[in-house]
């Protein structure tokens, strides 16, 4: 579980070592990641460089934005005015960010009024000179248009160019540790964009790289809250009792959710710890029991009468070829994976609560596919077709539906890949290592939030920006 | 922040008078007065002013920030020092730098409520004496050894083996730093200078202003009805307080090192310095008041006490408790006649003035249409402030009180706003009236 590249790279004299004699080994960054729960300023204290190209149409939403979660800003062609303003009101006055600052923590670049290849031309002047100047574990952000076929032609050309330019800025900042990636902000959804923005630019999206959010008013609106996001939420977390889904349980109690920790009996004990671990209540259900249906909505309706949050984390593997592969192999991934998410949705749907969150987890493998893995691969892509058929059905009750895919995530899972296989599978991103269960976590957690109103029938990949799969 | 739903107090608490002792330098003449000592002699200055008769006396509440271990509970021992009766119960709060006014508005709240007639309210600390603490490293390895009934020669022998002279025996330096963010106030200080652009000149001009008022108040005898002389241990009597500068400059100021950032802009000159002593104000029922003859100088009509994150702008708490405090009283800026703000530091108060005088963070933070308004400088802290007279933490709150009450009671004023910024991001307000 422990990976000894990482260690090795955070230790200032091996890594200056090996970089003199210029040895191939990869030094991945020790990523910079949240502490503690949510805080209202999420970004205190930190220089953000706001760079807008052509006719940018955001700027006074992130002059409302940045200023409020804690960022000192840094202008570079933006609009001083709306940042003056909100300076004054919270003591975060902006800088000119022609003369610095030194080591930015993230650099955010308005190219929503980018409508020509010229317009383009000018992500390259703002970050050419900038790039190399990121934080570790920094972030670089562009702000964008969603593409879409109506648009005249030579616009969606450059909407659509902003998502090759991110993955790639992604790919080369990955060394330090940073990350690029790319936010559009449809018509109409502007004053959705911040709790986005705000969570993309925190330690909290450490493992997120090259990938596009679209930020649009498809959901009815909540109100975004900064800190606490889910206290008196009920959240229901499926294979909660260890990796990843114990993770989201952990993180979703921290932010004041009431979780109901789900898992087969025969993990009790784990699942009672986690339970007792973030305050909720564990409930002992194998998802692909005929009555699992049954038994979860009747303990949902008597604890709680509701359920706000549903997390279909449960999943498993049983990995082989399709020529060697039994049909119980397929049947159990099939069942776990997929069905029971069905299954269980239909059931939850009466108690599931107005302006409620379902998070689905993908995975990379349902993007890309994987030798030995048509099963899992199928169900972790018909999660994707599920969930973006069921976001728009749910979105008049104010409910997000969106699905995650992590990438390599250090956990049982993987722990149980041959060392070699394992060691290039944790290299094969921009951040050269494995993620943690609780990159996941906070992904879920934001997603989960009443911020996330903006995102809708999204598949997030949260994988450090694998260099596999679309 | 949302106005007080109550019902129009049925009974008034009405302030008639009070007493402070000088206000002297840490480790200056009242070295070796500790903090119920500096109580004591406000508390006694109180009396002996008021003439108030001592039978009527319900209670004291007492405010201070350094409260000696042994005898946290400051306003008991002071009532039992003066030898009043033992009937006079006491109780002893703490509120960082507002924790005198939180002691005469507690006061303020029990006469309303009904729950006492006559109360004696203040604060005091003697930064002096603020107990130098042992590590607590030593205290966990010597105190099993030292408290047991068992421990032999052997064990004593064993203990100094395990005690390093650099971690167990050198005390830390005592220092207002922030517990949660170990920043020190000044350093907190230094950053909302720079977040709220206050300049250097600006903050010493201002210093400069609470000096000179300071001096002219001493010379005018401005002071005279509330300072009482007192006498140290040494025979020495100080009759005035000691840190008023009336003869400084700008220059002066000017050539002063930054004491708490290289290249920062605060300095000795522009922060309050650690300074010792006592203040308290003679609260009563209006009707007590009339019934014992005494002239009322001034009320409450409202406070307010807030928190911000101190790791933001640690001392900005004022900028919101000021306009809650207006708020609850139904007033506005231009209806106050008198500001009095505590002077932690020429930046913080300048930074909270900045605030006030902003649509956009009233707009943002108050949820207001407009700015709070602009504090004119001829009504702010007419007889200087805490960077001038200084600042001995709890009894700032009260010596502020005590100075509008005799303002509102003896001139035209009618209205007096406070406000105050204290350690651990709280801010306090209150709207003074005066009472015919």
């Amino acid at each position: 579980m422990t990976d000894r590249l990482v260690q090795l790279a955070a230790n200032k004299r091996a890594r200056t070592v090996i970089t003199t004699l210029g040895l191939p080994v990869p030094l991945p960054q020790t990523l910079k990641r949240g502490e503690g729960g949510w805080s209202e300023r999420p970004l205190a204290d930190r220089a953000v460089v706001v760079a807008s190209a052509a006719n940018p149409e955001l700027t006074d939403i992130l002059a409302r934005t940045l200023p409020l979660a804690g960022a000192e800003p840094w202008l570079v062609d933006t609009p001083f005015e709306p940042f003056a303003a909100a300076g004054e009101a919270w003591g975060r006055r902006p800088h000119d960010g022609a003369t610095g600052p030194d080591k930015p923590w993230a650099i955010v670049v308005d190219a929503t009024g980018v409508r020509s290849p010229a317009d383009l031309r000018g992500l390259y002047d703002l970050l050419h000179p900038r790039v190399r100047g990121i934080a570790r574990s920094g972030r670089i952000v562009v702000l964008g248009r969603p593409m879409s076929a109506e648009d005249v032609p030579a616009v969606a050309a450059c909407r659509q160019a902003l998502d090759g330019f991110v993955r790639s800025v992604g790919r080369e900042v990955g060394r330090k540790g940073a990350t690029a990636n790319l936010i559009t902000v449809a018509a109409g959804a502007e004053e959705r964009l911040a709790p986005t923005l705000r969570w993309v630019l925190s330690p909290r999206s450490a493992y997120l790289s090259g990938q596009p959010l679209h930020v649009s008013a498809a959901v009815r609106a909540t109100s975004d809250v900064a800190a606490r996001p889910l206290e008196g939420k009920v959240a229901l977390v499926t294979g909660a009792a260890r990796g990843i889904g114990a993770s989201i349980a952990r993180r979703m109690g921290e932010e004041g959710a009431q979780v109901v920790v789900l898992d087969r009996p025969d993990d009790a004990e784990l699942a009672s710890g986690v339970a007792r671990a973030c305050g909720g209540r564990f409930l002992p259900c194998d998802v692909t029991s005929p009555d699992a249906a049954d038994t979860i909505t009747s303990f949902l309706r008597e604890h709680y009468g509701r359920v706000d949050v549903v997390v279909h984390n449960a999943g498993v593997t049983r990995d082989r070829t399709l020529a060697k592969m039994k049909p119980e192999r397929w049947d159990l991934v099939l069942d776990v994976n997929l069905a029971a998410v069905i299954e269980l949705t239909a059931a939850l749907d009466d108690l599931l609560a107005d302006d409620g969150r379902v998070v689905c987890l993908s995975s990379i493998a349902g993007i890309s596919g994987n030798v030995g893995q048509t099963n899992y691969a199928a169900s972790k892509a018909g999660v994707i077709g599920f969930v973006r058929a069921l976001a728009p059905r749910l979105a008049e009750r104010g409910i997000a539906v969106n699905a995650i895919a992590p990438g390599f995530i250090e956990t049982r899972l993987t722990d149980a890949i041959p060392v070699a296989t394992r060691e290039v599978a944790r290299r094969l991103c921009n951040l050269s290592q494995g993620g943690l269960p609780v990159d996941i976590a906070e992904a879920a957690t934001f997603l989960a939030s009443p911020g996330a109103h903006g995102l809708s029938g999204q598949v997030v990949r949260v994988c450090g920006g694998n260099f596999v799969g679309a | 922040m949302s106005p007080r739903k109550k019902k129009p107090a049925a009974r008034r608490a009405v302030i008639v008078g009070g007493a402070r002792t000088p206000f002297v330098r840490a480790f200056g003449d009242f070295v070796k007065i500790d903090t119920i000592g500096l109580g004591v002699a406000a508390v006694r200055g109180l009396l002996d002013r008021t003439r108030v008769p001592w039978g009527e006396l319900d209670s004291i509440v007492w405010g201070g920030v350094i409260l000696p271990p042994t005898a946290p509970n400051v306003g008991r021992e002071i009532a039992l020092d003066l030898g009043l009766p033992a009937s006079v119960e006491a109780m002893t709060v703490t509120r960082a730098c507002a924790s005198g006014l939180q002691a005469i508005t507690l006061a303020a709240a029990a006469i309303e409520r009904g729950d006492a007639d006559v109360v004696i309210a203040g604060g005091s600390d003697s930064t002096s004496n603020a107990p130098v603490t042992m590590p607590q490293s030593l205290v966990h390895k010597a105190a099993p050894v030292a408290l047991s009934g068992k421990s032999g020669p052997r064990d004593y022998l064993k203990l100094l083996g395990e005690i390093s002279l650099r971690n167990d025996l050198i005390p830390s330096k005592p220092e207002i730093a922030e517990r949660s963010t170990g920043q020190l106030m000044g350093e907190a200080c230094e950053d909302m200078a720079e977040r709220n652009q206050v300049s250097r000149e600006a903050q010493d001009a201002f210093a400069l202003t609470s000096h000179q008022r300071a001096a002219a108040a001493m010379a005018a005898g401005r002071f005279d009805d509330e300072i009482v002389p007192v006498t140290n241990p040494d025979g020495k009597t100080v009759f005035a307080d000691q840190l008023v500068r009336g003869d400084t400059t700008l220059e002066k100021l000017g050539k002063l090192r930054a004491a708490f950032k290289k290249g920062g802009t605060l300095t000795a000159g522009n922060s309050s310095a650690l300074t010792d002593g006592g203040a308290a104000v003679l609260l009563m029922s209006e009707e007590k008041a009339k019934e014992l003859g005494m002239q009322p100088l001034a009320a409450f009509k409202s406070w307010s006490y807030v928190g911000v994150d101190p790791a933001d702008q640690l001392l900005i708490g004022p900028a919101l408790a000021m306009p809650g405090a207006l708020e609850r009283a139904g007033m506005t800026l231009d209806q106050i006649d008198v500001v009095d703000m505590h002077e932690a530091f020429a930046a913080q108060v300048l930074s909270v003035l900045g605030a006030l005088e902003s649509d956009a963070f009233a707009k943002e933070r108050l949820g207001r249409d407009g700015a709070v308004g602009r504090v004119d400088p001829d009504k702010l802290n007419l007889h200087g402030g805490s960077l001038a007279l200084g600042h001995p933490f709890g009894a700032t709150g009260a010596r502020m009180v005590l100075t509008m009450a005799n303002e509102l009671g003896r001139t035209d004023a009618k209205t007096a706003l406070l406000g105050l910024c204290a350690a651990g991001g709280l801010g306090a307000g209150a709207v003074m009236e005066a009472v015919d």
